[in-house]
C-alpha cells in the first residue's frame, strides 16, 4: 500500500475545508466515512490519492453535487482555494517546461541549488539594512554599525551565520515563523531593489555616495591681509610665519603697480599687498586725520620694522612717501 | 451534452441497480459501474450518492473485516431501497422510451 495514513488524513482535511460552507452536521455526515472509504480506495490500486482521485477540492465539488448538498455559490475561501490550486498547477507545468533549457529536470531543481546562495545574500542584505537604519542615509558596499566598520563586519558575520542556520531549518518551521520569515525576506528584497536603483543613479551621475562636503581652501577668497596693531593702526610690511618659520602666503597682489619692485616675485612681498584697500581707517580721536593714510608704499623691505614702533619716527619709514602716516601715529600716544 | 451530465440524474438508479444483485463496498460499487459501461463516473459521485441514499433510509450498511487491508463498509438494499429501485426503474423506462421515440421521429424527419 503506497498511501499513508497521513496522506488520507490530509486529503480528508482538504475535502472538509472545501465543504466548509455547509452546515456542520451535513458536512460531518458527508465526510464521516470518508477516511475509511479512502483507505479502501488506497488498498485497491497503486499511486497517490491525488493521482487517482484528483485534487481534494475537485473531489469535494463532485461529492457535494452527488450528495445533493446545496451546491450554493462557492464562498470566497473556496474560490481563493481553487484559484490557488489552478495557479499551482500552472506553476508546475511552467516548472517542468523551464527545466530542460536550464539543463535540469525542472526549474525548481535548479533554483534549489541556489538556495544557500540566497541565504548568504539574505544575511548581507540584513546587515546592510541595519547599516542604513543605524547610520542613516548614505552607505557604501560594506556594512557599518552606527558608522563603525569593524562592528559592521562583526554584525555581517553574525547575520550570515544566522541566515544560513535559519535557511537549513526553514523546512521544519511551523506556519507562523515561516510566514514571518517570508515577510522578512520580502522586505529585504524590496530594500535590495531600492538600494540597487539608488546606487545605479549615483554611479551614473558620478558621485558615489559622498555628500557634497566642501574641501575647498577656506582662505581661497582671501586676496590680501591687513594687520592692525593694538592701537588700531595698520601695520605695514607685515609678514606671517607658521610655527616652523615658514612664511604663510595668502592672497595675491592685485596692485600690479608695485609688483616690479620685488623683481616680479610676489612671494617676497609683505602684507598688505595693497595698503590703500585697507578695510578700516585709523582711529582718529582728536586730530583731523587724513583718510588716505596708507599711502606709504612698502618700497624698502628692510624698513618694514620701524613701522610697528613708529611713534616718533615718521620720517625714517618713508624715504619717498612722507604724507599721512606720521601725523596719525603721534595722535594715540598723545591721548593716552 | 456529455455522459457526466446525464449521470447526475440517474446515478441513484444506477447505484441501486448495482446493489440489487449483490451487496458491495464503495470502491467495489464504483468498479461495477465502470465495468457496466459508466466509465466516466467518479469516486466522489459514488461515495456521495451512497451517503445520500443511506441518509434517505434506502440502504443499510455493515462492516466486514478484511485480512489484508482496511475494513470494508458494505452497502445493501433494504425494503425501501428495493421499492425505490422499482419505482425509479419504471420511471426511467418510460422516460427512455419517450426519448427513444422522440429521437426516432427526429431521425425519420431528418
Amino acid at each position: 500500500m503506497t498511501v499513508t495514513e497521513q496522506e488520507i488524513t490530509d486529503y480528508v482535511a482538504r475535502v472538509r475545508a472545501a465543504l466548509a460552507d455547509l452546515p456542520a452536521a451535513q458536512r460531518d455526515e458527508l465526510t464521516e466515512d470518508l477516511p475509511d472509504h479512502l483507505a479502501e480506495v488506497a488498498a485497491e490500486a497503486e499511486g497517490t490519492l491525488i493521482e487517482r482521485l484528483g485534487e481534494p477540492e475537485t473531489y469535494a465539488a463532485e461529492l457535494r453535487a452527488a450528495a445533493g448538498a446545496p451546491a450554493g455559490g462557492r464562498n470566497l475561501d473556496q474560490r481563493v482555494a481553487s484559484a490557488v490550486v489552478r495557479a499551482r498547477r500552472r506553476l508546475r507545468v511552467l516548472d517542468t517546461r523551464l527545466g530542460p533549457p536550464l539543463g535540469y529536470e525542472t526549474a525548481s531543481d535548479f533554483l534549489r541549488l541556489l538556495r544557500p546562495g540566497w541565504w548568504v545574500l539574505r544575511g548581507y542584505l540584513a546587515a546592510m539594512l541595519v547599516t542604513v537604519l543605524s547610520t542613516g542615509g548614505s552607505f557604501g558596499l560594506l556594512p557599518r554599525f552606527g558608522g563603525e566598520l569593524l562592528a559592521g563586519l562583526i554584525m555581517l558575520i553574525g547575520f550570515l551565520l544566522v541566515s544560513i542556520w535559519i535557511g537549513r531549518r526553514s523546512p521544519r518551521l511551523s506556519r507562523w515563523p515561516r510566514w514571518a520569515l517570508h515577510a522578512g525576506s520580502l522586505v529585504l528584497v524590496v530594500f535590495a531593489l531600492a538600494s540597487l536603483i539608488q546606487a545605479e543613479d549615483r554611479m551614473r551621475y558620478g558621485d558615489y555616495g559622498y555628500d557634497p562636503i566642501s574641501v575647498d581652501d577656506p582662505y581661497e577668497r582671501v586676496r590680501d591681509v591687513f594687520v592692525y596693531d593694538s592701537e588700531g593702526r595698520l601695520v605695514e610690511n607685515a609678514r606671517l610665519f607658521d610655527q616652523n618659520g615658514d612664511p604663510i602666503r595668502l592672497g595675491y597682489p592685485d596692485c600690479a603697480d608695485l609688483a616690479d619692485a620685488y623683481g616680479g616675485k610676489p612671494v617676497l612681498r609683505a602684507y598688505p599687498y595693497c595698503p590703500d584697500q585697507a578695510p578700516f581707517g585709523p582711529r582718529a580721536p582728536g586730530a583731523p586725520v587724513p583718510t588716505v593714510e596708507s599711502v606709504p608704499d612698502p618700497t624698502g623691505l628692510p624698513q618694514a620694522d620701524p613701522n610697528p614702533g613708529p611713534t616718533s619716527t615718521p620720517t625714517s619709514t618713508p624715504p619717498a612717501t612722507p604724507t599721512g602716516t606720521p601725523t596719525a601715529a603721534p595722535n594715540p600716544t598723545a591721548t593716552r | 451534452m456529455d455522459t457526466t451530465q446525464l449521470l447526475k440524474g440517474v446515478l441513484d438508479l444506477a447505484v441501486l441497480a448495482v446493489l440489487r444483485e449483490e451487496d458491495g463496498y464503495g470502491y467495489d460499487i464504483l468498479r461495477r459501474l465502470r465495468e457496466a459501461g459508466l466509465e466516466e463516473v467518479g469516486d466522489a459521485s459514488v461515495y456521495g450518492t451512497l451517503r445520500r441514499l443511506f441518509a434517505a433510509g434506502l440502504l443499510t450498511t455493515y462492516v466486514v473485516p478484511s485480512e489484508s487491508g482496511p475494513h470494508r463498509k458494505y452497502y445493501a438494499l433494504n425494503a425501501a431501497g428495493r421499492d425505490q429501485l422499482t419505482r425509479s426503474g419504471k420511471l426511467w423506462r418510460s422516460f427512455a422510451t419517450t426519448m427513444d421515440s422522440l429521437l426516432d421521429d427526429q431521425g425519420r424527419a431528418a
